[in-house]
């Protein structure tokens, strides 16, 4: 242990999880209205409330004391959801939310369409290409581990991201290693770019993918705080041996019916008029989870 | 433990980097050495600091991407094993883990050039190109066996990454005395002083571009040998000397692609500075994959060997007769 203290702030119930997930949606779209360029909407819904339950309940972080040796370290490996990341980071105290919306994707702004820790310090590793996160936060962890420090490194994938073998290479790694302060959450929205998943690859079945490399595995719907939290609350101690993955279920474009698994809204910028609908939208959809998704049908014929 | 060595003695290049990073670990706790399953030289720092040593088996990638994790958090990670492979399957990790975010990692592994009788997949041909693209890198690619221990020891300093290419490593010559010249990273060595014709080189070809010189003396032509041992960021004021005091005559010669390497780091800074030559010629690797055989049946096939050499630097001297050599091969 370093002596390190670190003030990680209020706690919040469940129920107070999900409005910040609900304002952390509305300020998403937002920014989507409003930004004239691409924002990966989809898949920045997909993880809003893993943002939500990492950055106001999971993770042990301080906002005003960024560099903090005892904070538990985040990467964002499915780097493409670098503004709702940013945007969870505004409402933790991190950012100004103001910044990120006047400055988003504008020449020298830090918040651009994919973190960089350089310009943008309390990031905690440049991402974006994808399969590199786990790699990363392998080697953070085992740094802990060596220091015999005691936080955790968690990592946010996309699903479609663990096509990249680096992924797997890195998974073999935190095993071997025995890093149990090493977590990984997998957004499960089964949507790659262009396709649905499972129609181009089979990653089916899924969490037992994972747990063949040895992992312990929690499955939940990644849109239920109460599983959200409950899944963080049941992680092993950091000290012990064996990493774990979170696979969360959920729903690429979450809370927009009409993003909702839909692969237009991969990345998307909305007008004022789709907007209003989409405020609209999220209203109708407050307290709904992936269960209450129905599933995409993926029949050619039915885009 | 510092290592003893004699001048012109054999000295493996690979246990002067055991020895120099089991030396270090002790000094610098923040030192960790990582390889994807080349790790045979690393056992004495595996045995001494067994918690700062990963082996991840033959994952390039993650190898890299881990290293650069230990780096975010404040840790001096080498990564140490085959070039071919770290500057190719790992050359993303490389880029978008390491020089981004501009992270103190050591990239340092053996196979540069046509070394080993491995072929073509087994020869790193490309990686000193790949590596001078990319921004925040330092590039270096040692022939002394000594100077390699020197150059780790030196790069403990850097806050950016550091890119650190051998030959084989095995059996390597002694090339310099001990303290006969000033090693310091981004400077070249002058190591054999002349005035009729410079002769730029790195890596494993120094100790052949130091016989050539001897050969070309017999004939009374003066060859100044510089162990261009750094080519990024490359030393442009020795260059623009060396024009000014050999005539302008250049000569390259390196064990990699003979576009890409040393030859154009050099070509650039005389097309940058204006600087005006009687004649160059760059002797390398040509477009081709280059099959198997040993090291030096392969560079005389390839065209870059002694003899080679010999002739290049004999056609540098004498003009008139430079239209009779060879075009060079496509680029």
């Amino acid at each position: 242990m370093t002596g390190a203290t670190l003030d990680i702030g209020e706690r919040h119930s469940v129920g107070e999880l999900t409005d910040l997930a609900y304002e952390l949606r509305r300020k998403l779209l937002e920014l989507c209205g409003t930004y004239e360029g691409a924002v990966h909407i989809g898949g920045d819904l997909s993880v809003a409330d893993i943002l939500t339950v990492l950055f106001h309940h999971g993770l042990r972080v301080d906002p005003d004391d960024i560099a903090n040796p005892a904070r538990d370290r985040f990467v964002l490996s499915k780097g493409h959801a670098a503004v709702c990341m940013y945007i969870a980071m505004a409402m933790r105290g991190f950012f100004s939310y103001d910044e990120i919306v006047d400055t988003y994707g504008q020449l020298d702004s830090a918040y651009g369409m994919h973190p960089c820790k350089v310009q943008l310090p309390g990031v905690e590793a440049s991402t974006g290409s994808l399969g590199h996160g786990l790699p990363l936060a392998v080697g953070m962890a085992l740094s802990a581990r060596h220091r015999g420090e005691k936080h955790r490194v968690v990592t946010l994938l996309g699903d479609g991201e663990t096509g990249e073998g680096s992924v797997w290479e890195a998974v073999m790694a935190g095993r071997s290693q025995k890093l149990g302060n090493l977590v990984a959450f997998v957004d499960r929205n089964r949507q790659l770019m262009t396709s649905f998943a499972e129609e181009r690859v089979m990653f089916e079945p899924y969490p037992d993918k994972w747990r063949a490399f040895g992992w312990n595995v929690i499955e939940v719907d990644g849109h239920d705080m109460a599983q959200l939290v409950d899944a963080i609350d049941r992680l092993p101690d950091p000290d012990s041996d064996v990493p774990t993955v979170v696979v969360c279920e959920t729903v690429k474009g979450k809370g927009v019916d009409f993003m909702e698994r839909n692969l237009a809204w991969h990345a998307g910028s909305l007008g004022a008029d789709d907007l209003s609908r989409a405020l609209a939208a999220l209203d109708a959809s407050r307290g709904t989870t992936a269960a209450d998704v129905p599933p995409a049908d993926t029949h050619e014929e039915a885009r | 433990m510092p290592v003893t060595f004699t001048f012109g003695e054999m000295l493996s290049a690979r246990s002067v980097i055991g020895s120099t990073l089991a030396e270090l670990g002790e000094t610098h706790e923040n030192l960790w050495v990582l390889t994807p399953d080349i790790g045979a030289t690393l056992v004495e720092f595996r045995d001494k600091y067994p918690d700062r040593f990963v082996d991840v088996g033959l994952a390039e990638q993650a190898c890299v991407g881990i290293a650069a994790g230990l780096a975010y958090d404040g840790n001096i990670p080498v990564v140490s094993g085959m070039l071919p492979f770290l500057s190719m399957r790992a050359l993303e990790q490389v880029r978008t883990d390491v020089c981004y975010p501009d992270l103190p990692v050591k990239i340092i592994g053996t196979h540069g050039g046509l070394v080993g009788n491995g072929g073509s997949t087994h020869y790193a041909v490309e990686d000193l190109s790949l590596m001078c693209s990319l921004t925040n890198m330092t590039v270096t690619s040692i022939g002394d066996p000594v100077m390699v221990g020197e150059i780790i020891r030196q790069s403990m300093h850097m806050t950016g990454p550091i890119y650190i290419r051998l030959a084989v490593g095995k059996k390597d010559k002694v090339l310099y005395e001990e303290g006969q010249h000033e090693i310091r990273i981004g400077k070249g060595i002058v190591a054999r002083d002349g005035s009729d014709v410079t002769l730029f080189t790195h890596g494993t070809t120094v100790a052949q571009a130091l016989e050539a010189a001897e050969q070309l003396a017999q004939d009374g032509v003066s060859v100044r040998v510089v162990d261009m041992f750094t080519l990024k960021p490359i030393d442009a004021e020795l260059i623009e000397r060396c024009a000014a005091e050999t005539g302008g005559r250049f000569v390259v010669l390196e064990d990699h692609l003979s576009y890409g390497g040393l030859a154009t780091r050099v070509a650039d800074v005389v097309a940058d500075r204006g600087i005006r030559l009687e004649s160059f010629e760059r002797l390398g690797i040509p477009q081709v994959y280059a099959g198997f055989g040993e090291d030096e049946q392969l560079r005389d096939k390839h065209g870059y060997g002694l003899s080679a050499t010999v002739a290049a630097l004999r056609r540098a001297v004498a003009p008139a007769t430079r239209a009779a050599a060879d075009e060079p091969a496509a680029v």
